[in-house]
């Protein structure tokens, strides 16, 4: 962890502190099937918390479930404190503050690279359009992409497009930015790229649920891991306990069918 | 008659005609394209009752036969006191029958855009209309430029209708009745306007291509 963080993590540790997002007792069902099983999670910010769990086991519904792209039956969920709108302009109001970086990157077809990352500023938060523009500029010139502003998505490399989508989430300021499995429809040469840009996000102390099956980008960023299996968290721990004495025999068994590929 | 005998008798009467025609295609296209939209995003709102209305609509206005509706629009429409000029009575007809194929296409297109894109949207902050407006719309138009084009063609040749109300200036397919009242044009006479027709059809379908290959979403 970087000095930054560090200083981050310290200053917000009192008792007092908000955390950025809190999840309390949250259940979430499709139709009969129970996906999350009485979730509770605190994330402080300037954390960066890595999700695992077997395929199923509904860590995408859990990102999701967070800015409400899914809703839930029952329990609660706060960021910043606020429980997140149930709809409408006030449900997007908060969207706006929590970043989504999708396995499929789901860049806007239509638009070139600018206008994809000056969407959010300009429509939603009602920044000049020059202004937006010459700060899209500057996240892109981070995420490595600037040659390609003028490009539209299907001109892009898989890894020029999700760092694009992640230079997206970036304009909106967010508190906080979700990735659900970000590196895994990328042909694997694209994936460092990729994680070389989350990691530099991480060391400037960004607030980040990582859902992902990167191992060595989680022993590295993370601060903490969560296993989930079957729709509730097994196991929560340091990234360094959890991969070298995971407490439970699922964890166990997940870890080494990873390994084995 | 000769076309040559035709045109000299009746040349000015075909020039408005055509210009008639014109004008009904271009008007109703316009109105039936905007009621389109409408209508296509009543039916992919969050609200209910927007969506059975929308679904309403279709239904109806996809399954009348022109000629069906005109006659209602003129005959029925006086009961309800509501009286329209025979020329926006054909107007509306060329613009309600349309509306809902234009709905039909445009729905079409949006099925073509990858739900992903619309959760992105939405998790940046986007409303429903902004992600409409901005995301839905643009992609959906332009991925059917060329059913649109074909509706707009036969559009053009709904306005047809018009030869079953008295206007003045007649319509294309008006003028060719006139002109056997009148005169003998015989087939002739029918020959000219369908030339025209096709004539239109033709630059219309040139464009429409021109236009799609500019705004073809590269995916
Ligand atoms: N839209 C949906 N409708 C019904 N079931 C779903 C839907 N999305 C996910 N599920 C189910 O919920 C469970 C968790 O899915 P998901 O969160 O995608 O898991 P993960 O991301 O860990 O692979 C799975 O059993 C999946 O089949
Ligand atoms: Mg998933």
């Amino acid at each position: 962890m970087s000095e930054a963080r560090k200083e981050i993590l310290k200053n917000e540790s009192g008792n007092t502190e908000i955390p950025v997002i809190e999840l309390r007792n949250v259940n979430k069902y499709f139709g009969q099937s129970h996906v999350l099983k009485d979730i509770s999670l605190k994330i402080r910010k300037g954390e960066v918390v890595v999700v695992i769990g077997p395929s199923g086991s509904g860590k995408s519904t859990l990102c999701r479930t967070i800015n409400r792209l899914e809703t839930i039956e029952s329990g609660e969920i706060l960021i910043d404190g606020v429980p997140v709108p149930m709809e409408g302009k006030a449900l997007a109001a908060l969207r706006s503050q929590i970043g989504m970086v999708f396995q499929s990157f789901n860049l806007f077809a239509h638009k070139n690279v600018l206008d994809n990352v000056i969407l959010g500023p300009v429509d939603v938060l009602h920044r000049h359009r020059k202004q937006a523009k010459e700060e899209a500029l500057q996240l892109l010139a981070r995420v490595g992409v600037a040659d390609k502003a003028a490009k539209v998505p299907a001109q892009l490399s898989g890894g020029q497009q999700q760092r694009v989508a992640i230079a997206r989430a970036l304009a909106m300021h967010p508190k906080a930015i979700l990735f659900d499995e970000p590196t895994s429809a990328l042909d694997p040469e694209m994936i460092g790229e990729v994680l070389e840009v989350m990691t530099s996000l991480a060391k400037d102390g960004m607030t980040m649920v990582v859902v992902t099956h990167e191992m060595n980008f989680a022993r590295r960023v993370a601060d903490r891991v969560l296993f989930l299996d079957g729709g509730s968290i097994i196991e929560e721990n340091t990234p360094e306990a959890f991969f070298t004495h995971p407490q439970t025999q699922r964890a166990q068994d997940f870890l080494n069918s990873i390994k084995e590929h | 008659m000769s076309i040559q005998a035709l045109l000299t008798q009746f040349g000015d009467k075909y020039v408005q005609a055509l210009f008639t025609t014109w004008k009904l295609t271009a008007t109703s296209f316009a109105l039936a394209f905007v009621l389109g939209i409408v209508i296509t995003v009543m039916r992919v709102s969050p609200v209910r009752p927007l969506r059975l209305l929308a679904e309403f609509y279709i239904q109806i206005f996809r399954n009348i036969p022109g000629a069906s509706l005109l006659i209602l629009l003129v005959y029925a429409l006086p009961y309800l006191d509501m009286i329209f000029s025979y020329y926006t009575c054909v107007l509306m007809a060329c613009t309600l029958i349309p509306a809902a194929f234009c709905s039909e296409y445009l729905l079409a297109g949006m099925n073509t855009i990858a739900p992903g894109q619309i959760e992105a949207a939405r998790s940046l902050g986007l409303t429903f209309l902004q992600i409409i407006w901005r995301v839905v719309l643009p992609q959906a138009l332009r991925s059917s430029v060329l059913p649109l084009t074909s509706l707009l063609v036969s559009t053009m040749l709904t306005t047809a209708l018009a030869s079953q109300v008295p206007l003045n200036p007649q319509d294309l397919t008006g003028l060719v009745s006139y002109i056997n009242t009148h005169a003998v044009g015989g087939v002739t006479a029918f020959f000219i306007s369908a030339a025209l027709y096709c004539a239109t059809a033709v630059v219309i379908g040139q464009i429409g291509s021109w236009i799609d290959r500019k705004v073809r979403i590269l995916r």
